[in-house]
């Protein structure tokens, strides 16, 4: 699977070389995984991310999906706690495949040092690049 | 070894249609459309899985039984020309080398089919211990190209094509078969837990006539195999059915520091038998003096995937380890198999499986994971 395929990239948001999207919306950052990342892990099965309230760093592991091939790490992109988790997910798993940008988010962070993380992330065109070249 | 990967003659098709992936020095697909799907064509209908990578072996000869009682752990002379089974092929400490399946096709004459992984190593195994016996040993590999036709309807499909009733070849045995035009041996047996065939499609060759002749036969299944629900099936789904059905794979159940005693496959390990096979006595005690470690299974009761190499722990201390583990499509829950030392559980007792520093809760199950009245090929509705 590559950009060519109709990977859908959306402006606006940030992304991370894991293929984690952040979205910010106000003071908080929705976090979920990109199309990208959804189209090669295929299948997803199951989601679970880390409690309401953990504290991460933007980098750290703070969460798990599964698809029915293999098993991968969910990182943080920005650095905060972890104020909301989608419970919706844990019922339909599957709902990261069909909508992975609204629907399929997967946490919201209170961001501890927003600025400084965004810097380091990748707008979309950077994005595009990056999964084009992988 | 050359770095470049192998592909089988099927290997435009594949490319067109599936998700191609590196496996075992070969290019092959992991799947064509979900691994759901496929998964459950092969349980409910009929699934087709391009095993062409597995390598064939011919050994004939006068001393051929012999040669092969020498190299394997199941009874040679048990096999009536035409039968097959399965069996493993040990290392001198008793440690496995392979599994395979062992057909006899005449007097003097079998094909030996071993692992895609270990056909390289397997080769120079039988070439160098042959050399004592007077027998034979040709690797037809590359010319016969190899399918899997597996799900309850498989034998339908295959006796449409064939235009005749082939549900009469019972399960294990391997006849030359023509089926279409097409010369092969229709191998009764399977890697999926359903009833099912492994055809050798002989003349096969890695030619431009070679490939399009596979093609027009995978392509003939799929079109024939439309009323029964037919999917052509991937690697994902080659492992998914094979671990419900709770089937070892090399380099996961099995190694070189394995037991077939230890993998609970005893069914392919016999002691009268006459030469001992090399790693016998290993294996003669495991089965009377015990062993040190012994393969189970389990079905996850709390949310949770597990993967090979998870630690098992038992009242919260590790006894074992997962060598497979995944997604069950049937019991829609995690599954998996592993080892711990033996009388530690027993079926239905509760272990967890440390998925990731998670503890999850799971329960000691009896494979197949599947219900075997439901599903499989010894169901009774």
């Amino acid at each position: 699977m590559n950009y060519m395929d109709g990977t859908e990239v959306k402006d606006g948001l940030y992304y991370t070389k894991d293929h984690e999207y952040a979205r910010v919306q106000g003071d908080i950052v929705v976090v979920g995984i990109t199309d990208h990342a959804q189209n090669s892990l295929h299948e997803i099965t199951f989601v679970e991310i880390s409690e309401v309230d953990t504290v991460v760093k933007a980098g750290e592991e703070c969460g798990l999906v599964e698809s029915m091939k293999a098993s991968s790490d969910i990182f943080s992109p920005v650095s905060g706690k972890i104020v909301e988790v989608n419970t919706e997910l844990e019922d339909a798993p599957e709902i990261v495949n069909e909508d992975c940008y609204v629907k399929g988010w997967m946490f919201k962070i209170k961001p501890s040092n927003l600025k400084a993380d965004l810097a380091k992330l990748m707008k979309a065109d950077a994005y595009r690049t990056f999964i084009a070249s992988e | 070894m050359s770095d470049a990967l192998k592909r089988t003659q099927l290997y435009d098709w594949h490319k067109t249609h599936g998700d191609v992936i590196p496996f075992a020095g070969w290019e092959m697909p992991v799947r064509y459309s979900d691994i759901r799907e496929e998964h459950m064509a092969v349980r409910e209908g009929v699934g087709i899985f391009d095993t062409s990578h597995m390598f064939r072996f011919f050994i004939r000869g006068p001393q051929a039984a012999e040669f092969l009682q020498k190299m394997t752990t199941n009874n040679v002379s048990k096999l009536d020309v035409n039968d097959g089974h399965y069996t493993t092929c040990l290392n001198e400490h008793g440690g496995i080398h392979d599994d395979l399946m062992l057909y006899r096709i005449g007097t003097d004459e079998y094909i030996w089919i071993t692992n895609a992984s270990n056909g390289p190593k397997i080769k120079r195994h039988l070439s160098k211990n042959s050399k004592s016996f007077d027998v034979k040993v040709i690797d037809r590999s590359s010319e016969i190209a190899m399918i899997a036709v597996q799900g309850p309807k498989a034998l339908q499909l295959l006796s449409k094509i064939a235009g005749r009733d082939l549900s009469g070849y019972n399960r294990f045995t391997c006849y030359p078969v023509d089926i279409a035009g097409y010369d092969t041996y229709l191998c009764r047996t399977g890697y999926t837990g359903e009833d099912g065939a492994e055809v050798l499609i002989l003349d096969c060759p890695f030619t431009d006539e070679g490939k399009k002749r596979a093609i027009a036969f995978w392509e003939n299944l799929l079109a024939q195999g439309v009323e029964f629900g037919i999917k052509p099936c991937g690697l994902g789904a080659r492992d998914s059915t094979r671990l419900e059905a709770g089937f070892v794979l090399y380099g996961h159940e099995l190694d070189e520091e394995t037991s077939p005693i230890e993998a609970k496959i005893p069914y392919a390990v016999k002691f009268k038998v006459e030469p001992h096979y090399i790693g016998f006595d290993t294996v003669r005690s495991h089965k009377e003096d015990g062993v040190k470690k012994t393969r189970i299974g389990f079905v996850m009761i709390d949310r949770g995937i597990p993967r090979e190499h998870y630690p098992i722990l038992l009242n919260g201390n590790v006894i074992g380890q997962t060598t497979s583990g995944g997604v069950s499509p049937v019991l829609n829950k995690g599954i998996g198999l592993g080892y711990v030392p033996p009388n530690t559980v027993n079926t239905g007792d509760i272990i967890e499986i440390d998925i990731k520093g998670r503890h999850r809760k799971a329960e000691i199950a009896e494979w197949p994971f599947y219900d075997p009245q439901r599903y499989g090929g010894s169901r009774t509705v």
